[in-house]
């Protein structure tokens, strides 16, 4: 029966399109989008397709901070864009309020449905229906200088891949010199955290939120203040810079280019700024370890939707299934150093002979990313529980403190 | 008969006068109906209901009320910024009655000292604290170059980066930029006072000490009342200076009650709980604006 | 002969060292004025000399204290700022400000005007009700306030923003118009209202220059007051696009991964103090007056 349902279904959705892009080229479709300014090939996407298609599409870049702000009201006063590239953490409260158009069947259609990046395609998804999919990708890894390890008498061809290498290398480093540091972290960005530093959770088989996300795990999961721990011991033994506490994530990237810190949490998006404007750093990448071994990534970056209310919905589907072909992931994605959304064009002709570029798509295979419409209450907000909590136990040692504010704010946010 | 008019208009002089008063007032009162007291209403409407930026609203009477008392930010925030205002006023008041007494007589030039300590007061609170909040850097900041030149500090010192120092310069940043307010405030009571008091006082040899407690200080009573009451004011409702310089950090130990109605209103979208917040804030300010009439209610 | 004269002398002496104690006292406290003056000036003229250093210099670390070279680059760099540059906010903020001013003058003068010579019924609660205004502050109802901006469409606007401005100028303004009103003799008015002048022309015609003065303390706040707001600005306003100063800096302050431009930002806070400054140094006077008049309520 389901067959023949979907059978019928998939007919019909054919003809409609077929309908649809006759339609289309009778009357010229104009079509609005939004992305938040972050630096994905977006533009040059929308540049490209405008230039072969009879749609077109107008591209407004909405500062980041004032994504979520904007697109609520928007909604709110019924003139949303037809298409948004949307913080994929934003999605599931988006598609909560119902402001999304329900593309499940588009999205089973697609041949390479399975080798979309897994945890974007999980966060575009409310009550088992598909509402996004991925856009621009990115997640999470650590970057290490190698003349620092060489210097230190490490082995820049076996980055640690434990806590306690990790532990060593940076002791190591840090002994090179007074203004050398063997490790940073942005202690007052509660965005950089939960992007470089989750994953030391995740990779040792814990998380702060419980399998079905419906309650926070920290003071039951052992492995979070464990995680703290090991921050908690860099921070005590000065392996950090002092300013690193009170970074508010102007530093996150900039601080490993001075060339004094041995390894820093970082994302794909720096690579190209690092290859381009500091052509001297001699750098690496390997993933994110566990306490013991594994490995894990905060996935991150943008999915692409539709939104409700959209005149343009068929249109829309056919500009959003072509970003994601060969065509627009390898000549637009991987040429400028960006990671294609689906897994398997992790090798291609550009990232070819460049280990970190690979390195850093193939994290996304090992990317999660915590699926709750309350995340940027939780993780993002810098006076959210996730920053106080990380504030607490890192910088003043406070661990069991911490872990019992942080459970309680969680909690009181996820009920709220 | 052209310049008859029609009976309803026909009114006399005072009802014309009458009529013409109420119009004049009138835009002002429909401004302050429609941007004050419907908000005003609005604000305790909302506060019963579950109220999103987007998305279903719900009446849920006085949860948002009860839900305040389990709130440890909300709590932290009202201590917090009790604290602050305890702690901020005192060196406003002080250095801006010491600053008063210095500027107080006519001597020459004393029109470009008063000019100058009250220049601050004019640039916006925003913008000051993006000052300070540059002065105040650990790496690029002028007062850790000072401090280190002078070598009053071993190293660069974090000013905000724990809550105590945090709170010791933005009390420097505040005064530097609100206390030429209260210097006017308190020079317009000390000029209020006779100088003949002074100098009876003088002939029975009276001290600087007496004159101070026995003389200036009764006297401009209700000059003094309205310094501190306008300063405690101004200090409940800060929210830039932190917004600004801090973010609410460290530790989130500067959230300020405006801030944390802010965050729920406008980062959280819970506006029906930030309504609730506002109205207790209400609460807060009307108890010391009463407090204000209260002081300086005509003695007759 | 002699007597007298030491006496003369002594007390002479005993007066010269009263003067000399008087003159010594004065010096130490011009001494303490210079010394506290220099410190309140302080971080605008380091904000200034930091303005005119080369971006480079500005950004170095540690800060140097006179500048090696003076540039106006990072005023150059401002115009170009964000996409946008710097002279759309100046030109938000300065329109915002105007309007709120006009507003401001307009309704003002009408309200205080008709609070201070006209009787008609409900006027004393009228009055208060403007004037209760005073006692709460905007920022406990700038929640409904938004929600009702976004209902008419007037959020992102600069117009909506001075509307905001003007309601909260305006209990000052009614006060201080209607005091003014009040002080000027009844006289002036009836033999004009005798020879038969509206109500409206005898104060265009004949109070407005009495008057003045209020009307010049109503504007200067209102501008003032509304070029540094930051709070309901920063709510109000979600397109970069119509952002004013204040809340354009803080997003210099807070560069996406990147450094912050301080040169840059502190040639912002010069061209953001200087209008506001500017006004009060050359209006001190009237800036002044509001002060006590409005603070002082007897």
């Amino acid at each position: 029966m389901s067959i023949r349902k979907s059978f019928l279904l998939v007919l019909t959705i054919v003809i409609c399109l077929g309908a649809l892009s006759a339609a289309a080229q009778d009357d010229e479709v104009n079509m609005t989008m939004w992305v938040r300014s972050i630096p994905f090939q977006t533009q040059a996407l929308v540049d490209q397709w405008n230039a072969n298609n009879d749609s077109q599409i107008e591209l407004t870049v909405i500062p980041s901070g004032e994504f979520v702000t904007k697109m609520g009201a928007a909604i709110a006063a019924g003139e949303p864009p037809d298409i948004a590239s949307i913080d994929l953490i934003y999605t599931p409260a988006f598609a909560a309020a119902g402001q999304l158009v329900d593309i499940t069947e588009w999205v089973r259609q697609l041949p390479y449905v399975d080798d979309l990046t897994p945890a974007h395609m999980e966060l575009g998804m409310y009550e088992g229906r598909n509402y996004a999919v991925p856009t621009g990708v990115d997640g999470s890894f650590i970057v290490y200088n190698i003349d620092l390890f060489e210097q230190a008498g490490l082995d820049p061809e076996n980055p640690p891949s434990t806590w306690d290498e990790m532990l060593e290398a940076m002791r190591a480093i840090d002994a090179l010199g007074d203004d050398i540091y063997g490790y940073w972290f942005s202690m007052a960005c509660a965005g950089c955290n939960a992007f470089t530093f989750l994953p030391f959770i995740w990779a040792s088989g814990g998380d702060v939120l419980s399998d079905d996300y419906s309650e926070a795990t920290i003071t039951t999961d052992p492995t979070v203040g464990e995680a703290l721990a090991f921050y908690n011991t860099i921070w005590e033994e000065g392996l950090v810079p002092e300013g690193a506490s009170i970074d508010n994530g102007s530093n996150f990237v900039s601080a490993f280019t001075g060339g004094n810190i041995g390894m820093a949490g970082m994302g794909n998006f720096a690579i190209p700024l690092f290859t381009n404007d500091h052509p001297d750093l001699n750098f690496g990448v390997f993933h994110i370890p566990g306490k013991e071994g594994g490995a894990a990534s905060f996935g991150g970056g943008d999915v692409i939707a539709i939104a409700s209310g959209s005149a343009h919905v068929e249109e829309a589907w056919r500009f959003i299934e072509w970003t994601m072909s060969d065509e627009a992931q390898i000549e637009i994605y991987a040429a400028n150093g960006q990671i294609p959304v689906r897994l398997a064009l992790e090798d291609n002709k550009y990232f070819e002979g460049d280990e970190r570029q690979r390195t850093a798509a193939s994290a996304l295979r090992v990317g999660h990313t915590p699926y709750t419409t309350v995340y940027n209450d939780l993780f993002n907000d810098p006076n959210g529980p996730w920053l106080e909590m990380l504030q607490v136990a890192i910088l003043d040692g406070d661990i069991e403190g911490a872990l019992d504010l942080g459970q309680e704010r969680f909690t009181q946010i996820m009920e709220g | 008969m052209l310049t008859k008019q029609p009976a309803g208009f026909n009114l006399s002089w005072t009802q014309r006068r009458k009529l013409t008063g109420l119009l004049f007032v009138m835009p002002t009162v429909a401004f302050v109906t429609v941007f004050f007291i419907i908000p005003l209403i609005m604000t305790v409407y909302m506060s019963l209901h579950d109220w999103p930026l987007f998305g279903e609203r719900a009446y849920i009477g006085w949860e948002n009320y009860q839900e305040l008392s389990n709130d440890r930010q909300y709590l932290k925030s009202l201590d917090f910024t009790f604290r602050y205002t305890v702690l901020v006023t005192p060196p406003i008041f002080i250095l801006g009655f010491i600053l008063a007494s210095l500027v107080r007589h006519n001597i020459r030039y004393i029109g470009i000292f008063r000019t100058i300590f009250f220049l601050p007061v004019v640039i916006g609170l925003g913008v000051s604290s993006l000052l300070w909040v540059w002065m105040l850097d650990d790496r690029i900041g002028v007062f850790n170059k000072i401090l280190l030149d002078l070598n009053l500090v071993p190293k660069a010192q974090l000013f905000l980066g724990r809550p105590n120092t945090t709170m010791n310069v933005i009390i420097l940043s505040v005064v530097w930029k609100t206390v030429g307010f209260t210097m006017i405030l308190l020079l317009a009571g000390l000029q209020s006072i006779p100088d003949e008091l002074y100098e009876s006082a003088e002939v029975d040899g009276a001290g600087y000490f007496r004159k101070l407690f026995y003389i200036t200080l009764p006297l401009m009573r209700r000059f003094i009342a309205l310094a501190l009451i306008l300063s405690v004011i101004g200090s409940v409702l800060s929210f830039d200076q932190f917004y600004i310089m801090t973010r609410g950090g460290p530790r989130n130990s500067t959230i300020s009650i405006v801030f944390w109605i802010f965050n729920n209103s406008f980062t959280y979208f819970k506006m029906g709980y930030g309504a609730a917040m506002s109205i207790v804030l209400l609460g807060i300010l009307v108890a010391l604006t009463g407090l204000q009439l209260y002081v300086l209610r005509e003695k007759e | 002969m002699t007597a007298p004269a030491v006496h003369v002398q002594a007390e002479r002496s005993q007066q010269d060292i009263r003067r000399m104690r008087k003159r010594m006292l004065l010096w130490l406290q011009y001494l303490v004025l210079v010394v506290l003056a220099l410190l309140f000036l302080f971080p605008i003229a380091w904000s200034f000399i930091n303005s005119i250093k080369l971006p480079s210099e500005a950004m170095a670390v540690p800060p140097t204290y006179l500048p090696e070279e003076i540039s106006l680059r990072n005023y150059e760099e401002l115009t170009t700022y964000g996409k946008i540059g710097i002279a759309q906010h100046v030109y938000n903020s300065t329109v915002v400000a105007l309007i709120t001013v006009a507003g401001s003058i307009i309704l003002s003068t009408l309200g205080g005007y008709g609070f201070a010579r006209f009787d008609f019924p409900g006027k004393n609660v009228l009055f208060i009700m403007v004037l209760s205004t005073l006692m709460i502050p905007f920022q406990s109802i700038l929640i409904p306030l938004f929600v009702m901006i976004v209902q008419v469409d007037l959020h992102d606007t600069l117009f909506g923003l001075a509307l905001v401005y003007i309601t909260f100028q305006l209990p000052f303004g009614i006060f201080l118009m209607r005091n003014s009103f009040l002080a000027v003799p009844h006289e002036i008015e009836e033999s004009a209202l005798l020879d038969g002048c509206s109500s409206l022309s005898i104060l265009y015609r004949l109070m407005l220059r009495l008057v003045l003065p209020g009307i010049v303390t109503v504007a200067i706040y209102a501008f003032i007051n509304s070029w540094n707001e930051f709070l309901a600005a920063l709510i109000f306003m979600s397109d970069q696009d119509k952002f004013t100063l204040p809340v354009f800096l803080t997003t210099i302050r807070y560069g996406i991964w990147g450094d912050v431009n301080w040169g840059a930002l502190q040639a912002g806070v010069i061209v953001s103090i200087i209008p506001s400054l500017g006004i009060f140094l050359a209006l001190q006077r009237y800036y002044m007056d509001g002060l006590m008049g409005g603070a002082v309520k007897n």
